[in-house]
């Protein structure tokens, strides 16, 4: 699954004789043993019960109108997550739009509000919304600043004098599109529509409460309903299964494009189209997109604490800020010290090891968080006093966005030319003194960005800190959960906008312009 | 990568020396030494329908809660699969369902007859594993302006004038407690019958019981079948008056189902002198009155007065159900499925 397969150069083929150091074979094989927690979890739970336990629950007529569900669900969200983040992403880059700085921030800012706030919000304006095309309408809209930032970093890289030869070898535009910037584009496309696809499979706020059975709606309802263990884990193996598929699938489509630039100069980006007065138009269209995903939650959340006159109890919101906070940094930190390794072994030592460590972190990604969270409920409830505590939710936040932050360093490393640490090396440093001088300088923009991905993924996270959190530790997403479990959508406004307003910061410093040098690594931006 | 390295040594250390100070396991031996103790609840019921009376509880008797608030379900299942390494000493829970899932376990004790004997036997489990804390009946919702003629009986909403006008919630485990009750009440072939002729009618699902009142207020809907508290939380919710009324239907009928919050205590409590403790107080004549007043719940005590407005359990006419057998919702799930409700 190595996206380093694309990109093989020379003398990458050459670097199959050099050894893998110790160090980062141990790490690749500490980081496979962490994806495994959840799947061996549920792989014991499913085989629990017997096999015609486990046939029956997979024959049921049901399994197939959840297949047909998630599939056509994740599908459909990829195809419009893809048109909206794409299309956002051409107008900022390419075009004489007013203001894009604005609509930049705006279309990021999305991502800093969790997708069962805003589903909240919108059942709340529109009572009867539900189904499965308001499914489509709210993931799609969570899922594009993904796909809007990997194509914008996309946009940056590809060098405008290829376009440019391209059209002077008398290529028309659409050729141009056809034949130079989609070879280029494709891979990084393909990569963010597998998370999006991902991000759906084991996405539960959205679709439970808009009532769509995908198979992680029926694995709860499952848990929920019967607290059958064992029926609920053949469902989830399934979900896995389609995950697999998935995965394969990209990869296979993604083709052997190479998605490299000649060298390492600086790229000259091509004059902005001139789109007359239908800019007016596109910035329109940019602003509904920002006032459906982000105006109607926080126009909601406002009018619902303006109407009850909701008291603010300060010291729990400070309190709940901090745990947010403590609680997403340290797991940020954890997920990083994980992935640095195995992003350097899948970028530079690419082989079965890493092969396998990417795959595994990716299914890990498509698992629901409760399975997720079960697992290690089932692991730490052994382990003693550090059941319930931070290190072991910062520990489930590292296992759970593990696959974000490895996609990002791996993609970062893998964007420089091996012939660095072929030079390094004939200098007469080591291997090790070579990942040190030159390739951990090289990750750290990729390493920024995934830190900030993964605590701002962190700080909206739900079902795994409900059954993980030190007893009395409530972050800001617990407590919008205990009030809009009660129906005090008033009282949980106040908690729902701080949490939207610290996850601003990380998105802010994610949408920065200015932060060129790593715009290159948002490219492989993971969900 | 030294600096890198020693980064996340800080970071590690800083986050276990937090975390060294959550722990602590105080066993007690005797009842005279429970002041200071340490009690760990896992509590289905939110903060905001319980913190108040756990405070009371820590300042009358010096033992310290640690309270894990979650959703009753999945309180249960991280319960079973912490099994005996479980830290919680006693399990709160919104319904019986829940309840009935850790006692099937073998997880919960038997209560003493002390306790067992403070509350009405038919709000308990036959075993003792678990005893009722709080009351809430199923009803209709509706809206008073549209609907002029209260149905009688849930066969009344079979009538077609009822198509696309009814909200119920089936993935939710109150609904799906009153299908399981009306499979005991009337056989498995006529509840059956029951579910596909409400689903002929083409009811509006919603995902919670509060949805259905919102839409009834909003006008989408005219009737809904939620627990009877959902209209006084939607109102004030919504900061006011809504457009909603309570309804019952006739007497012994199966709408009128009542369930039960309740409390069990671990078989591997390591304060089960506290749990204790904590279980009467809260089966208090005081305590049940905040119940009452508070959230609006039925008390489990037959003394203590029904909710402001609302009709006792007699006056009301509840079907008689064994409420240990609601946690096997499992035939329940499967006949929703095939009438197409799931």
């Amino acid at each position: 699954m190595s996206k380093t397969k694309n990109a093989v150069t020379p003398s990458q083929e050459l670097a199959g004789g050099i050894a893998v150091p110790r160090m980062l074979q141990i790490s690749a094989l500490f980081v496979l043993f962490l994806a495994s927690i959840p799947l061996g979890y549920l792989l014991l739970r499913a085989t629990a019960s017997g096999f015609a336990a486990a046939s029956a629950v997979l024959l049921r007529e049901k399994t197939v109108s959840t297949l047909i569900t998630t599939a056509g669900l994740a599908i459909l969200v990829a195809l419009f997550s893809a048109i909206i983040g794409i299309s956002s992403a051409w107008l900022i880059q390419r075009t004489n739009l007013p203001l894009p700085g604005l609509f930049l921030v705006l279309g990021t800012l999305a991502l800093a509000v969790p997708s069962y706030v805003s589903t909240y919000a919108w059942i709340a304006l529109i009572p009867s919304f539900a189904g499965f095309a308001a499914a489509v309408f709210i993931l799609s809209l969570t899922t594009a600043p993904y796909v809007l930032l990997a194509a914008l970093a996309l946009l940056r890289r590809i060098d405008a004098t290829q376009e440019e030869s391209a059209r002077a070898l008398g290529l028309t535009a659409s050729q141009v599109a056809r034949r130079v910037i989609w070879p280029q584009s494709r891979p990084t496309i393909f990569a963010s529509l597998l998370l999006v696809m991902l991000y759906v499979l084991s996405d539960f706020g959205a679709v439970s409460l808009l009532r769509v059975d995908t198979f992680t709606r029926v694995v709860h309802t499952m848990y929920k309903a019967t607290f059958d263990r064992s029926a609920a884990a053949v469902v989830a193996l399934i979900l896995v299964l389609l995950a697999a598929i998935l995965i394969y699938a990209e990869y296979k489509a993604r083709g052997s494009a190479v998605a490299a630039k000649s060298g390492l100069g600086s790229i000259r980006t091509t004059n902005r189209i001139d789109l007359g007065f239908k800019k007016y138009l596109a910035a329109s269209y940019l602003l509904i997109i920002a006032i459906a995903s982000l105006g109607v939650p926080i126009y909601v959340l406002i009018t619902r604490f303006v109407s009850v006159a909701a008291e603010i109890n300060v010291s729990n919101l400070v309190s709940a800020t901090i745990a947010t906070a403590s609680a997403a940094l340290s797991g940020a930190s954890l997920a990083m010290l994980f992935a640095i390794p195995l992003g350097i072994l899948a970028a530079r030592y690419s082989g079965r090891l890493s092969s396998y460590a990417e795959f595994g972190i990716l299914l890990t990604h498509a698992l629901p968080a409760v399975v997720i969270g079960l697992a290690l409920v089932a692991l730490g409830s052994r382990l003693g006093f550090l059941y319930q505590s931070l290190p072991l939710l910062a520990f489930s936040y590292a296992v759970l966005f593990l696959a974000k932050a490895v996609g990002l360093i791996r993609t970062s490393i893998a964007r420089v030319p091996r012939v660095y640490d072929d030079i390094s090396r004939s200098l007469g440093n080591n291997n090790w003194q070579t990942i040190r001088k030159i390739t951990i300088p090289i990750a750290a923009p990729g390493v920024i960005t995934g830190f900030l991905l993964v605590l701002l993924t962190a700080m909206k996270e739900l079902p795994a800190t409900l059954m993980l959190r030190p007893t009395g530790f409530d972050t800001l997403a617990i407590e919008i959960w205990t009030q809009t479990s009660i129906s005090q959508y008033g009282q949980a406004a106040p908690y729902a906008l701080i949490l939207v307003l610290v996850a601003a910061i990380p998105t802010y410093l994610l949408s920065r312009p200015d932060r060129a040098q790593s715009s290159e690594s948002r490219e492989n931006m993971t969900l | 990568m030294r600096k890198y390295l020693s980064l996340a040594g800080v970071v590690l250390l800083i986050v276990s020396v937090a975390a060294c100070g959550t722990d602590d396991s105080t066993s007690v031996i005797d009842g005279e030494s429970l002041s200071g103790s340490e009690l760990t609840v896992y509590s289905g019921r939110s903060e905001e329908l319980i913190g108040s009376l756990f405070a009371d509880f820590e300042s009358a008797t010096g033992i310290n809660l640690n309270v894990r608030y979650g959703d009753s379900a999945e309180l249960a299942a991280q319960l079973l699969e912490e099994g005996n390494n479980s830290p919680a000493d006693i399990f709160i829970s919104q319904d019986a369902g829940s309840l009935g899932a850790v006692a099937e376990s073998g997880m919960l004790t038997t209560l003493d007859d002390e306790i067992l004997n403070l509350a009405p036997s038919e709000y308990q489990a036959e075993s003792g594993a678990w005893v009722g804390l709080t009351a809430r009946a199923r009803v209709f919702a509706y809206d008073p302006v549209k609907v002029t003629e209260l149905p009688d009986s849930i066969d009344d909403l079979l009538d077609p004038k009822w198509n696309g006008k009814i909200g119920i919630a089936p993935t939710n485990a109150s609904f799906q407690a009153f299908v399981t009750a009306l499979r005991q009440l009337r056989g498995e072939v006529a509840a059956e019958t029951w579910l596909a002729g409400i689903a002929a009618n083409n009811p509006v699902a919603y995902e919670k019981n509060s949805m259905i009142v919102e839409a009834i207020n909003a006008g989408e809907i005219e009737l809904g079948l939620v627990n009877h508290y959902y209209i006084y939380e939607v109102a004030e919710a919504l900061g006011g008056e809504i457009n909603v009324k309570n309804g019952f239907f006739a007497a012994g009928d199966p709408g009128n189902l009542i369930n039960v919050s309740g409390a069990g205590i671990l078989n591997t409590a390591r304060n089960s002198a506290g749990a204790a403790e904590l279980i009467k107080y809260l089966l208090s004549n005081e305590s049940q009155n905040r119940f009452v007043s508070d959230t609006n719940e039925y008390s489990i005590l037959e003394e203590v007065p029904s909710p402001q407005g609302l009709p006792t359990f007699a006056d009301i006419g509840t079907p008689v159900v064994d409420l240990d057998a609601l946690k096997d919702v499992r035939l329940t799930q499967e006949m929703l499925v095939r009438v197409g409700l799931l």
